[in-house]
């Protein structure tokens, strides 16, 4: 600038004429920076309160569409969230909403083209890589659908990913169970339980899904736990005694039954519940009435098992009544034929005998099933017995 | 000169006589008596100028800035207020809003007639034909309608009319500064690349804009101002709006070779639509120009009334900037079909707004119709071809690049925006590949560039910069000729020269001289020196005192020409070694060689 250059050899005049250039040049140089200033200070003015608008107007209709969402307007729900994105873009809360709205609406290719967008920009988002397995179940691919619910149990979470994760974790048991793959439903129930706080609540659900997943040895563990604590759940006594009775654990079925029976908010249950609990409760009496005890004394338990052996071969003599069982059932009878007299005394002296009948008991049961079809009355109970005959104790 | 504003045609462009009258009754006699002191400005302060122009450049990009911000918060606030917070299908003000907006930017277009255009052409001519004058009129003009037109709806965009508006305040920067003729010309580019850059928010793409379509060529003179310039719009612009680009960018991912044929296709649909696009714009334009007159208050409005119509029947996203929808296709939330749909809607959309003389840019509905046709592409492979693994944003990216290499023709910049705004070099080789196609099909298919087109279709005779960026300059090796004449050392006698003289009967000698200059000595002047002089007499103590330039073989033709015809003949120096000639050059062959061209 001119200023710089006052020692150049410059005629009176002319440095007369300089001094003026910088002062001209100055006062311009000032003035373009008090214009700059004033016009980026109504810039600011300006952009302040356009941004408020906006933030204003993002909320607004981000609230509109969770309203819709919550109304069941899925088609409402994704105008109003884009147009909160318009006005908040990048906000990931919205666009996660967006892309659900979108799901929910039925418009999956979408949904999930924008889902995977998303993820692109937050690969390890569990939030979006569950909508993404949600997106795969309900489009029928179980391998994708795995493979997100997967990623979404091991990615990031906002707020307490801890609890996320075991929802999620729930979740993709539910699906498990839904496509039938039992053997891993089972080992992420597993998972869930032994991380689970002990919330009777939480614990009876994940019990409840052991069930469903074929696993009640666990949901027994689980339930009997519960059924321990003072003011046990009607639930838990209910679950105890199902999953007992179908392991064959019929003391414990029993004894849970019965404390359903007795528990105050039996009765609330509906009549065709209580009617069946009561009916399981019954079989599972008279199971332990027939049941051979070792506890009992000798002659008891002989007693038991002379009377199961006369049932067991009424049974099979109605059964080869028919021809065609006949010939089925012939090895069976022939193994009847070969035991001795079964008198008491006989029972009470030869305990191999005692387990030689009450195995040809079992077998006999089982076996006029298959051929006669379902038994009832006690042959039904001794069948049911048949199927774990240890395990009654347990 | 008027004759050439007025244009056969379009008088109303610039306002013809009337509009001159005032430029000069306003700034050319401003700037004329600022250029006839500048000379002496020139002896007050010889470096004020150069100092200025940088300080200047900082200047200019921090208010271009701050204009291009409040101009894109203005559009937005206005497309709220008129077009509602979330505009819909089905809403009957999408249908008269667009018509009353066209309507607003007629009557003001009457009282800023500089404000008409899309702003590149505008600038172009301030830069070639107006000595870098753009009128602070023109500045609110463009500010006012062209805010004004695309909030209300027309298919239209900011980003030329930003650059226009910078470009102005450059103008009036320089002008107040009574910067000479030569330095205010190169203002008006560097506001234009600061007004760009901030529009964009991708300085290099504005930087290479102004110089490939603005400039036409490299300047190192005034890139270093342009940098400085745009530079610093983008930190104010970034000050407000946010580093992010304009458009929320997916990533973007290129890992399969085998979809370069899908890219390659995209390039040649790109070329295709930005060939319809240049031809439906060149038509409608001069028919809607021919009509009368009074039609020209009422085309903008009809245009609204059209795009809007558009809009309320479904289509929507095409109305106004459309950043929103681009972003949209850019996350794969269209399907292909809607896609391709908005693409050829947004064309027509903006062939009826630019054509109607709506002021507003080219460039976002050129970025739309891209984005458009690009997640189109990509949205149809996914579908058809799922083993491939590019994502509908990449394509879109990478259409938005194809359009503006086909339309705009500026197919250096259609790179570096994809680029830029893409922030992945990933997918460098895509870009390439379908942007090199598009620009070729639509070079061969519309050979004249568009916004070459309209300056015709304005009366206009602006240089081609597509033509001057593919113009091969020739050099001083290219009129190189054998040494033919002799060679003497300035040490050698007056006598001695003159026999070597008479031997070969030359018109003239080059004498080397003991400091390693040349001299050129006819030999006329040789016969003078030894009619003066005794003949023992060293040759170079009869030379005049100048000498001869230094020229080197890749140096451009032209910068031996002033040199004649001071010198018979000019001795080309070797780089490697300056006593060894490479040729000669005379003036005879110079032009022989330019007549050749």
């Amino acid at each position: 600038m001119a200023v710089f250059e006052l020692r150049t050899p410059l005629s009176p005049e002319e440095r007369a004429e300089k001094r003026k250039l910088i002062l001209r040049d100055t006062i311009a140089l000032a003035t373009i920076l008090v214009i700059t200033a004033v016009l980026a200070i109504l810039t600011y003015l300006l952009f302040a309160s356009f941004t408020h608008h906006r933030e204003v107007l993002a909320q607004r209709w981000k609230a509109n569409g969770e309203r819709a969402m919550r109304l069941g307007k899925p088609d409402n729900a994704v105008q109003a969230l884009r147009s909160a994105l318009n006005y908040a873009p990048g906000r990931r809360d919205i666009e996660i909403e967006l892309a659900m709205a979108l799901a929910a609406d039925n418009r999956p290719l979408e949904a999930t083209a924008y889902f995977n967008s998303l993820l692109e920009t937050e690969p390890g988002n569990g939030l979006i890589h569950l909508q993404l397995a949600r997106l795969a179940a309900s489009d029928n691919k179980p391998s994708d659908a795995e493979e997100h619910y997967q990623r979404a149990l091991d990615g990031t979470w906002e707020g307490d990913g801890y609890v996320r994760r075991r929802e999620v974790r729930l979740e993709l048991a539910r699906y498990l169970i839904s496509q039938k793959n039992y053997p891993r439903a089972q080992a992420e129930l597993r998972t869930a339980a032994g991380n689970a706080p002990k919330n009777p609540d939480l614990q009876m659900k994940i019990a409840g899904m052991m069930e469903q997943a074929q696993d009640p040895t666990d949901a027994l563990t689980i339930y009997r736990d519960q059924a321990r604590l003072r003011n046990a759940p009607l639930q838990a006594l209910l679950g105890a005694g199902r999953t007992a009775y179908s392991l064959g654990h019929i003391t414990v079925a029993r004894e849970s039954l019965l404390r359903a029976i007795r528990h105050r908010d039996f009765s609330s249950l509906p009549d065709s519940e209580q009617q069946a609990i009561r009916q399981m409760y019954a079989i599972s009496n008279r199971i332990l009435d027939l049941y051979p005890d070792p506890d009992l004394t000798v002659r008891a338990r002989a007693g038991r098992i002379q009377t199961n052996a006369k049932t067991a071969r009424a049974r099979l003599t109605a059964c080869v009544a028919n021809p065609s069982a006949a010939a089925k059932l012939a090895p069976l009878q022939a193994q009847w034929q070969q035991l001795p007299p079964l008198t008491l005394r006989a029972l009470e002296r030869n305990p191999q005998l005692e387990q030689t009948t009450m195995a040809l008991v079992y077998s006999t049961e089982k076996q006029t099933a298959q051929v006669c079809g379902a038994p009832t009355g006690d042959d039904a109970i001794l069948l049911k017995l048949a199927q774990a005959p240890q395990a009654v104790q347990d | 000169m008027i004759q050439k504003l007025r244009g056969p045609k379009f008088p109303s462009l610039f306002a013809g006589k009337s509009f001159i009258k005032n430029l000069l009754n306003r700034g050319f006699l401003a700037n004329g008596y600022k250029a006839a002191t500048s000379s002496g400005v020139s002896k007050l302060a010889p470096t004020r100028d150069e100092r200025l122009f940088l300080v200047l450049s900082i200047f200019i990009g921090v208010i271009s800035g701050l204009l291009v911000v409040s101009f894109n918060i203005a559009i937005e606030w206005i497309k709220i207020l008129t077009l509602g917070s979330a505009p819909h299908a089905g809403q009957y003000r999408l249908i008269f809003v667009p018509a009353l907006g066209g309507i607003l930017a007629a009557v003001l277009v009457y009282f800023f007639p500089g404000s008409r255009g899309s702003g590149v052409n505008q600038t172009k001519a301030a830069l070639y034909v107006y000595n870098g004058y753009i009128s602070f009129r023109t500045v609110i003009g463009k500010f006012i309608i062209s805010s004004i037109a695309i909030g209300t709806g027309h298919s239209l965009g900011p980003e030329d009319p930003s650059l226009q508006i910078g470009a102005g305040v450059a103008s009036i920067i320089a002008r107040k500064f009574g910067m000479s003729r030569q330095r205010l010309r190169v203002f008006a580019p560097i506001g234009a690349a600061a007004g760009l850059a901030a529009a964009f928010n991708a300085p290099i793409s504005a930087i290479l804009f102004v110089i490939e379509e603005v400039i036409g060529q490299w300047s190192a003179a005034v890139l270093g101002s342009i940098v400085l310039a745009a530079i610093s719009s983008v930190v104010v612009e970034r000050r407000f709006l946010g580093a992010a680009p304009i458009f929320s960018i997916p990533t973007v991912t290129f890992r399969n070779t085998r979809e370069l044929f899908a890219y390659a296709v995209l390039g040649i649909f790109g070329g295709l639509f930005a060939v319809a696009f240049s031809r439906a714009l060149g038509y409608l334009r001069v028919r809607l120009r021919a009509l009368p007159r009074w039609t020209q208050f009422t085309q903008p409005a009809a245009a609204g009334l059209l795009v809007g119509l558009i809009g309320y029947f479904g289509f929507f996203q095409v109305m106004g900037r459309g950043y929103g929808s681009i972003d949209q296709a850019m996350h794969g939330e269209f399907a292909w079909k809607f896609l391709l749909a908005l693409a050829v809607l947004k064309l027509v959309a903006t062939t009826l707004s630019y054509s109607s003389g709506t002021p507003g840019g080219m460039f976002a509905p050129t970025l739309f119709i891209g984005a458009m046709l690009g997640a189109g592409v990509g949205s149809f492979e996914k579908l058809f071809f799922p083993h491939l693994t590019g994502t509908v944003g990449s394509y879109a990216l990478v259409g938005m690049g194809v359009l503006f290499a086909g339309f705009l023709r500026v197919p250096l910049t259609s790179v570096f925006m994809v680029l830029e705004v893409g922030g992945n070099y990933g997918i460098i080789v895509p870009v390439i590949l379908a942007n090199t196609i598009a620009y070729l099909i639509a070079r061969s298919l519309q050979p004249v560039p568009i916004f070459e087109m309209f300056a015709r279709q304005d009366g206009l005779e602006l240089p081609s910069l597509e033509e001057q960026r593919e113009e091969i300059p020739l050099h001083i090796e290219d009129a190189l000729e054998p040494l033919s004449v002799p060679i003497v050392q300035g040490r050698e006698p007056i006598s001695a020269v003159s026999a070597a003289v008479a031997q070969t009967s030359a018109s003239a000698i080059l004498v080397q001289i003991h400091d390693g200059t040349w001299y050129a000595m006819t030999a006329d002047e040789l016969t003078g020196a030894a009619a003066a002089r005794t003949p023992e007499t060293p040759i170079e103590q009869a030379l005049k005192p100048d000498r001869l330039p230094t020229l080197f073989p890749d140096l451009p033709l032209d910068n031996a020409l002033p040199y004649f015809p001071r010198w018979p003949v000019i001795p080309i120096i070797n780089r490697a070694s300056r006593g060894t000639l490479e040729g000669i050059v005379t003036l005879s062959t110079i032009l022989k060689r330019y007549q050749s061209e």
